[in-house]
């Protein structure tokens, strides 16, 4: 007899978490989508369709039936070839990974981690874990190592005419052409060249007009060259920049504390965080070792154990205000207000008279409630002076980061949260000074040496470069706008192709190495300096020339990086150059600690300055510009494992939008759908683009972020592809690009709507209680409170006959789990330390060969990511009350990542026809690819929606590409290259192969995959164990905490724990004893052996009379969750 | 109305369907000799670029199968020796070994030109499949298990099917196929040449008990007086084996004592 499984009838007296609008007004479109795997609009046809499919299909398999005898008979077994090496190289096995610590250079200092290579391949990063800043890797690092494999690279040196200026080609007949703006292939010799005649100029004119762009870099080796460079051509001139700089941070500390020391938050001994819209846990300049110490005190174990608490004022959700423990939506024009408002309640409190007066004037801009919220913070600030820490977001001008380090100051937090550390002074100059430069005509030759795009994010430098005269040269690792007005592109390597050097936040030298030669002949920013510096020939044909047998000539950036060593530690030592090598880092090399007394005498000149904006209306909106979780400034464009990355508040992937409040979407703009378009307009700039709803955002504010709608790269973020995606360029918005809240904007709807490809209903879950929160009084009260919430208060005894493969092996139950003598792998998430930051999804990608699908495929609920972050937003239910618009004006957010959950009583594998998937001996729901057939009753089974189908072969078909198939594509304008059948292009993606594991299967069409633990490392290591034990029995098991998987691995929160629980000394089971401990679906009997610790907010009691607009207060939200 | 059909055509249901059963049979049987990895694989022999015996340098000459494929004992992957390997006996500048053979052209000729030499691959792995070869080398499991006597061929051909029956029979019964790690690479051991009373020692060094060992020794059987010395278990091995060691013995001791226990589920190969 069937039995109908019923969801327990939903407890109607609470609150309730879901996922999207849709979900919470519980649409008949939602509705529909619910419990099935995909969208049903788009995964069935319609009568008439499927008739004609099969009819197709009949004729189809008719011809290939026929057709077969004929191929059968040209059956060959395929010939393989083995290649070995001609020669040992040196610490090669074939077979075997091999492992590199390196670092990669951000702006605001490396992130040191760890390259695994497979015979020479670099094909996975994880965090270094030696390092004492190490841990885990963010998104963007853990991304990168993509953009070593873009097929779509700069592949040589192209030479563009200069205005007026009449270059030719020679054609093959030997008359010439005339080369048109497109340019020409030009030779790196001739690149080399063209340099020796600039490099005669410059000595005989001191360098007059050569000018020298780079980003913002902790390089020291970079920055020592750009000194010898002005050293040796005293008029050379250097500038620097970032698109989205902490340099108003910078500026106000040199104003207020002096040169050459930087302030450098230390989270660890934060008690007290107030953030003024700074997303340190996202897109603010953010480190991984300040994510870890952070979130490490957000996790209580025991009764009474203290926590952090956050403070946020933003007008958008971030991953901040997601973990924060009070949070407030305010327009950004008000934030500089709100700053003084809090200066003001500071001063008062901590006796700064001088801050409070500075402060006084300004503050009277701020709306009476914030006012109240912020003056009860400012008084739980004050309470804990020299542990508490006030940050603003970096993109605020120079008088509010003033007045921040003023309070900061006022609150003792300098020398204790904010660490005065020693800085290098850069020789750079700003963006500004080049574009007055470009503007003055003062310059000859420019050199670029971005990984950014200036012409793209620098507002107006476009028309500078190409008006100003000078000879235009950029070292670009993908094809951008710099590169079309370029006069020389030269091909960048990536930083695991050269060597360089970085300092990590802390100051730490820490070395860059290569990991693989220049896969298409690129120069890195040291090798084109020591060019200019006529140190170095570009041309590889002229690097390696040595005689046989004879050592190689030493690469002169190799030595560059050798003196930066010896600088940073002191002298020569080869030992400590090896163990650096070996390790990454020099260590004990942290920057020396420096003394800052904060002048805040200059805080009220500064502030006076300030032009404060009014609060947004209706009819004059402000557009809030920000980095975007993605694609950061637009420099991981091309990168599509970035792209396709759902963002972590909006589940928007491969476009932006802007993001607006529900209550602004509906009653201002009067739009219906996401993706309507509105046109905004600032001044007498105008951009079309789509809206989408964001509970929790500031109304009459919209936030679009950065780094979409580029013009001029490549397949995979291009916008002129066979579906349309690469979002917006709000950059058409700025007139500046320290424009970064633009007040006075008028929006319109345009009556049309734009397709997003977003993820938030995709695998829906049908649940209670997934996500288990409260306060840290709740939790003081009864530290289980979570293991018996939902349904898990009263869960039926399980009566059924068979119950499945369950638990430990014992008398009573044979069929269990032999804990003796195998493993048996777990996993438990901590909520509490989880910020959403979806680095797990990318590091998973990396490390199981998962494909990109494209948006069009998104579109139809089929991203094959295996971990699913999914975003959960908190409100009353509609049994009380009918549900408002006012409960999504502060909303509260969770995160939750979700993928397959290995029950040891696993639904999907009772209805596998082909047992393609079955447990193992060590309690994982293995996968046999092989062996699926793609019936997809398992995907139809899975209670969290973890399986994923491919629909197509994406590996090898590449479904970002345009194709058209003759009349076919004329009929019916169809030019997707995953819809033209057999006349697709279909073939390995021969570069992104490369980053392949060769120890995972690529999937092919027509199988299901999903999350197995990373079972190729498990197996790993126990094969390990076993080559080392070899006849010693009492040495098998893997020891405990040796395994991690990549999500874990690449966690900066630290908050993914895996290990073998049926080792007693392992992490995990401390985890699982942990009394947050509860499971997903509990009550279906399935016993996941991934588990969840509950997430705790520390809720300051005084702030419930203020906290009006949250309607279910935080950490509340879960208590009746249904 | 007339017939439509004539007489004959009543026995003609019955006529098809057993010429049909013999058909079908014919086709099943056909397709399970010719379509497994018994028939398609075995026996497989390409021709090499370099006329390389194995006859020769491991059967005649002596050569450890270690000293080419160097990588077994640690590596997933077992290595085609590079140039250098071959040059240390063939070299102009080492061993001098026939250095101007004509047959050696193609291995100086790498050399020089540093491009590898193309062998083609005889066994290969499909790739859906994971194999390791350092996890068998070490737990037991000899190099002529699944490549044969290769110390007899001239030129390496597929001896055993590697079907994944294959596989399983002998992850399933281990026993069959285990020999002690110093007879790895030994291509022309036999149990019946082992010591029975060196084989018990060496595992009781390695700290196997005399009663652990008899247990394996006996099964199920009960026995009034255990052995206490190895003399007590060989005599009880003879009593159970014969007089010569055999697999069997070798097999289900090595199995007990290394606790070895292959990988039965899809995990183990599949990821």
């Amino acid at each position: 007899m069937k039995r109908i499984w019923h969801h327990p009838e939903p407890i109607k007296t609470g609150r309730r978490y879901w996922r999207s609008l849709d979900e919470r007004e519980n649409t008949p479109d939602f509705q529909a989508r619910l419990g099935r795997e995909f969208d049903p609009s788009i995964s069935e046809m319609s009568e008439k369709d499927r008739d004609n499919s099969r009819r197709d299909f009949m004729k189809l398999m008719g011809g290939t039936a026929a057709l077969s005898g004929l191929a059968m008979v040209s059956c060959r077994r395929p010939v393989q070839k083995v290649l070995p090496f001609t020669k040992h190289v040196e610490w090669i096995i074939p077979g075997k990974p091999l492992l590199y610590a390196t670092s990669m250079p951000r702006p605001w200092g490396a992130s040191p981690m760890v390259v695994t290579t497979h015979e020479g391949r670099p094909t996975h990063l994880q965090g270094n874990s030696l390092h004492p800043l190490g841990g885990g890797i963010d998104i963007f690092a853990q991304a990168s190592i993509l953009d070593l494999y873009n097929p779509d690279r700069v592949k040589g040196v192209t030479r563009r005419p200069k205005l007026g200026e009449s270059l030719e080609r020679e054609l093959e007949d030997g008359k010439t052409k005339k080369v048109g703006n497109a340019g020409k292939e030009a030779s790196w010799d001739q690149f080399q060249k063209e340099l020796r005649i600039w490099g005669e100029g410059w000595i005989g004119n001191a360098g007059a007009g050569l000018a020298v762009l780079v980003n913002e870099s902790s390089s020291p080796t970079q920055a020592r060259l750009l000194a010898d460079l002005v050293k040796k051509f005293p008029k050379a001139k250097c500038y620097s920049y970032e698109p989205v700089s902490a340099r108003n941070f910078a500026a106000a500390t040199k104003a207020l504390v002096g040169d050459g020391t930087r302030l450098l938050p230390q989270f660890a001994k934060a008690e007290r965080v107030f953030s003024l819209d700074c997303d340190f846990l996202g897109n603010d300049w953010q480190t991984e070792a300040g994510v870890r110490d952070f979130m490490k005190r957000r996790a209580p174990e025991k009764k009474g154990e203290a926590m952090n608490r956050l403070y946020v004022l933003e007008n958008r959700y971030t991953l901040t205000g997601g973990v924060s423990d009070h949070r407030k939506p305010l327009a950004a024009s008000l934030i500089p207000a709100a700053t003084a408002a809090l200066a003001e309640e500071i001063g008062k409190l901590a006796g700064d008279s001088a801050l409070s007066q500075a402060a006084t004037a300004l503050a009277a801009g701020v709306p009476a409630d914030i006012r109240a919220w912020i003056a009860i913070a400012a008084k739980d600030l004050a309470a804990n002076k020299g542990k508490s820490l006030v940050l603003a977001g970096s993109t605020y001008g120079e008088a509010v980061q003033a007045l921040v380090l003023g309070i900061n100051n006022a609150l003792g937090s300098v020398g204790s949260t904010l660490e005065p550390i020693k800085a290098d002074i850069s020789v750079c100059r700003s963006i500004e000074e080049l574009q007055a430069d470009l503007k003055a005509k003062s310059l000859k030759q420019l050199f670029i040496l971005a990984d950014s795009d200036p012409a793209y994010d620098v507002i107006g430098l476009k028309g500078l470069l190409q008006q100003s005269g000078a000879t235009v040269t950029t070292l670009a690792q993908r094809s951008n706008l710099t590169t079309k007005f370029a006069h020389w592109t030269i091909p960048a390597a990536h930083y695991l192709e050269a060597w360089g050097d970085a300092r990590t936040s802390d100051g730490s030298y820490a070395i860059v190495q290569p990991m693989i030669q220049p896969l298409f002949g690129g120069a890195s920013v040291i090798d084109v300096l020591l060019a200019i510096l006529s140190e170095k020939n570009l041309d590889p044909a002229k690097q390696g020339a040595s005689e046989p047998g004879t050592p190689p000539p030493s690469d002169p950036s190799y030595e560059a990086v050798k003196e930066s060593f010896k600088l940073a530690a002191g002298g020569w030592d080869e030992e400590k150059w090896n163990v650096t090598l070996r390790d990454g880092f020099l260590a004990k090399s942290a920057a020396p600690k420096a003394s800052a007394t904060v002048n805040s005498g200059v805080i009220a000149a500064l502030v006076s300055k300030i032009k404060p904006l009014a609060a947004p209306a209706a009819d004059s909106m402000e557009v809030v510009v920000t980095a975007d979780s993605t694609l950061w400034d637009g420099r991981y464009a091309e990168n599509s494992w970035l792209q396709e990355a759902p963002d972590p508040i909006t589940k928007l992937t491969w476009d932006n939008a802007a993001w607006v409040s529900p209550r602004t979407f509906r009653e201002t703009l009067k739009l219906a759908k996401d993706g309507d378009m509105i046109e905004v307009t600032v001044g007498d700039k105008t951009l079309s683009l789509p809206a989408m709803q964001c509970p929790g955002h500031a109304h009459n504010s919209i936030t679009i972020p950065l780094g979409y709608g580029q013009t001029s790269v490549n397949i995979v973020g291009a916008s002129n592809g066979p579906v349309k995606s690469g979002g917006f360029d709000v950059n058409a918005l700025r007139t500046s690009s320290n424009d970064f809240v633009l007040a006075g904007a008028k929006v319109k709807a345009l009556g049309k709507n734009y397709e997003l490809g977003i993820t938030q209903d995709n695998y829906t879950m049908e649940a209670r209680a997934q996500v288990r929160e409260g306060t840290q009084e709740r939790f003081n009260e009864n530290v289980e409170f979570a293991k018996t919430e939902g349904m898990d208060s009263h869960i039926p005894p399980n009566l059924a006959l068979y119950k499945g493969r369950v638990d430990r092996k014992t008398e009573e139950n044979p069929e269990g789990f032999d804990y003796e003598n195998n493993h048996q792998w777990g996993m438990v998430i901590d909520l509490s330390k989880c910020i959403g930051c979806s680095a797990c999804i990318v590091a998973c990608q990396s490390e199981n060969n998962i494909p990109i699908v494209g948006k069009d495929q998104v579109v139809r609920g089929r991203v094959m990511q295996w971990i699913r972050m999914d975003r959960y937003f908190a409100t009353p239910d509609d049994v009380d009350r009918d549900p408002t618009l006012a409960e999504l004006d502060n909303p509260e957010m969770i995160h939750q990542p979700v993928a397959c959950q290995q029950c040891e009583s696993a639904p999907c594998e009772t209805v596998c026809p082909v047992n393609a998937t079955v447990h193992t001996e060590e309690g994982l729901n293995s996968m046999a690819y092989n062996r699926c057939i793609g019936t997809r009753y398992c995907a139809n089974n899975c209670p969290f929606g973890a399986r994923r189908f491919n629909y197509f072969d994406y590996n090898k078909r590449n479904p970002l590409v345009e194709k058209r198939v003759p009349i076919f594509s004329a009929i019916t304008g169809e030019k997707r290259n995953l819809y033209a059948g057999p006349f697709g292009e279909k073939k390995p993606q021969e570069v992104n192969q490369l980053q392949k594991n060769p120890n995972v299967t690529v999937r092919m069409r027509g199988v299901i995959e999903k999350c197995t633990y990373c079972v190729q490392r498990l197996e790993a290591a126990k094969i390990n164990q076993r080559r080392v034990a070899r006849d010693d029995a009492s040495k098998l098991r893997v020891a405990p905490d040796a395994v991690k998987t990549a999500c874990q691995d690449s966690c900066p929160a630290e908050a993914i724990m895996f290990g073998d629980l049926a080792n007693e000394k392992s992490t995990i089971n401390k985890w699982k004893e942990s009394p947050r401990n509860y499971q997903v679906l509990k009550y279906l009997g399935i016993r996941p052996r991934t588990s969840y610790l509950a997430r705790i907010r520390n809720v300051n009691p005084d702030m419930a009379s203020v906290e009006t607009d949250r309607v279910v207060k935080t950490g509340e939200a879960s208590i009746h969750n249904i | 109305m007339g017939n439509f059909f004539p007489r004959w055509t009543n026995w003609l249901p019955l006529k098809l369907a057993v010429c049909g059963s013999f058909v079908a049979v014919g086709v099943v049987v056909g397709m399970t000799y010719y379509f497994t990895p018994k028939y398609t694989r075995v026996g497989y022999e390409p021709t090499q670029p370099v006329p390389f015996s194995h006859k020769k340098h491991v059967g005649e000459v002596g050569l450890d199968c270690r000293y080419c494929h160097s990588y077994v004992e640690v590596s997933s992957h077992s290595n085609v020796p590079t140039n250098q390997t071959c040059l240390n006996c063939h070299g102009t500048d080492k061993g001098q070994i026939k250095k101007d053979s004509e047959q050696l052209a193609a291995v100086r000729d790498a050399d020089k030109t540093d491009r590898p030499i193309e062998w083609i691959k005889v066994h290969k792995t499909p790739d859906y499949a994971y194999f390791n070869h350092s996890v068998h080398v070490n737990r037991g499991v000899s190099c002529q298990n699944c490549h044969g006597q290769i110390n007899e061929m001239t030129v390496v051909k597929h001896a055993e099917p590697h079907s994944m029956g294959w596989c399983l029979d002998c992850h399933r019964a281990p026993e069959n196929k285990l020999r002690p790690l110093d007879q790895i690479t030994n291509l022309t051991y036999k149990p019946e040449d082992l010591n029975r009373e060196a084989f018990y020692a060496s595992l009781k060094a390695k700290g196997a008990s005399i009663e652990g060992m008899a247990k394996v020794i006996l099964g199920d059987k009960p026995l009034e007086k255990p052995p206490t010395d190895v003399q007590g278990l060989v005599k009880l091995a003879e009593g159970s084996f014969g007089k010569t060691v055999t697999q069997k013995e070798v097999g289900c001791q090595l199995k007990s004592q290394w606790r070895v226990a292959p990988p039965e589920d899809c995990a183990g190969c599949h990821r």
